[in-house]
């Protein structure tokens, strides 16, 4: 066994570490206390929030699986049932994969993939952004929500301290490319994702520009269609991305070269410390 | 000058969260799966096996055959994603499961082609360990977004009697 490294040792510990079977995949769910401990906190009251931030989950499984026959979205894919007659939330989210088709000037489309409507590319995100919202209330420092590596946080691991977040290098699984300083979200789409191929809406086959995309900003859900929308798109995606305002963008080449748009919140130094400035608090 | 209450912070949260938590597992059980090795090697449709995930430092049982309720640990088959093979390796407790890692993993023969030195890696410390000076809270894209982390989980939950 190799001696757990110092710097990694030190990190601040969750309070809940919780892993999830759903959406055929593993999601993560991490609640840091705030450094009173959850004081004055109502007994039970993260446990209930955490069972609410996991029914989300299912819930977005069971209504927007392209892999359950039996799920709504696999149902209006078959022309069984009209959209006005899947549950509300279908129609919500349909909404949003089309602002986020708009956005991505159709490099992000659902209606255009093999096989019919497939809104999969927004699912995971934005359940993860849902799942999130479950908490609220004292005690709690910082919440991440990992959704197979489309992460939604909102504070820190500890008051001050900015999750960070590594992003897995595309040529190396073991190895990251770049550390992320996060405050939001951030969605990577590459071509090792579910499905092991990205399809460009414009000739409905398999294209990928980019070894890995990677998209921060507020929203998870459009984050990970724009991250898709860019590993397709390669380098003009990063204009594009630009463009949008609260979202930032970082694309490794097939070559392994990274570019970013300018306020990307890359970490300059892997081993450089926290910056206190950085607009994370405890709530 | 500021960083000082920063580092005190983070370290009296870290504190409080031991003390009151003390019962959660350890992050970072990197123990040797015997199993793993031949697994990985062999094609997508070898028999799923058992293995080990425990540390030295804290030993956990070393197949699914354990009481039921008790802590129990499958490998799932090593399956193909798109860059190599990767098996993965499930640990749980009663219905929970409580460690998720890489158990093996192999890109095909390349100078970087690794075993993991036959270690199961955690998917949040698996780039954290390599590396090593930083801290983070997770990864985002990695070789668990891909489809066959999802058949070779699914498999191991299977072994367990989950879902």
């Amino acid at each position: 066994m190799k001696p757990r490294p110092a710097a990694v040792a030190r990190q601040p510990v969750p309070v809940v570490h919780h892993l999830e079977n759903v959406m055929g995949t593993i999601v993560i769910i991490d609640v840091y206390a705030a450094a009173d401990g959850g004081a004055g906190r109502p007994a039970g009251d993260l446990g209930r929030q955490l069972a609410e931030a996991v029914a989300v989950l299912h819930r977005a499984d069971a209504t927007f699986s392209t892999w359950r026959p039996d799920s709504p979205v696999s149902r209006l894919r078959r022309g069984e049932i009209t959209s006005a007659q899947a549950p509300a939330e279908v129609a919500e989210l349909l909404e949003h994969c089309a602002v986020a088709r708009d956005l991505s000037g159709g490099w992000f489309n659902p209606w255009a993939m093999p096989g019919g409507l497939d809104p999969s590319g927004y699912v995971k995100g934005w359940a993860a952004q849902h799942a999130l919202s479950a908490f609220s209330g004292g005690g709690i420092c910082g919440v991440l929500v990992n959704a197979a590596g489309d992460i939604a946080s909102t504070g820190g691991p500890a008051d001050g301290m900015p999750f960070r977040v590594g992003i897995a290098d595309p040529h190396t699984p073991l190895r990251l490319a770049a550390i992320v300083e996060l405050t939001g979200t951030i969605a990577t789409s590459g071509t090792y994702e579910r499905g092991d191929h990205l399809i460009d809406p414009h000739s409905g086959r398999p294209a990928a520009r980019a070894a890995s995309a990677s998209v921060t900003g507020p929203d998870l859900g459009l984050a990970d269609a724009l991250a898709t929308a860019v590993a397709v798109a390669g380098e003009p995606g990063l204009d594009l991305i630009g463009t949008i305002e609260g979202y930032e963008a970082l694309i490794i080449g097939p070559d392994g070269s990274r570019r970013w748009t300018s306020r990307f919140p890359i970490a300059a130094d892997r081993t450089a410390p926290h910056r206190p400035w950085l607009p994370s608090r405890c709530y | 000058m500021r960083r000082a209450p920063i580092v005190i912070t983070a370290t009296v949260a870290g504190l409080i969260a031991v003390l009151e938590f003390h019962t959660r597992p350890a992050q970072v059980n990197v123990g040797t799966i015997p199993a793993a090795g031949s697994a990985a090697a062999s094609p997508a449709t070898t028999a799923p096996s058992l293995g080990s995930a425990g540390s030295g430092a804290s030993p956990r049982p070393s197949s699914s055959s354990q009481p039921p309720g008790g802590t129990r640990t499958a490998v799932g088959p090593a399956v193909n994603y798109n860059y190599g093979v990767l098996s993965v390796t499930v640990t749980v407790s009663r219905t929970r499961i409580t460690k998720v890692g890489i158990a093996s993993l192999d890109d095909g023969g390349s100078p970087r082609s690794q075993m993991i030195d036959q270690q199961a890696i955690p998917i949040l410390e698996q780039e954290a360990l390599q590396a090593q000076s930083a801290s983070i809270q997770g990864v985002s894209g990695a070789s668990y977004t891909s489809a066959g982390f999802g058949q070779s989980l699914q498999a191991a939950l299977h072994q367990l009697g989950m879902r």
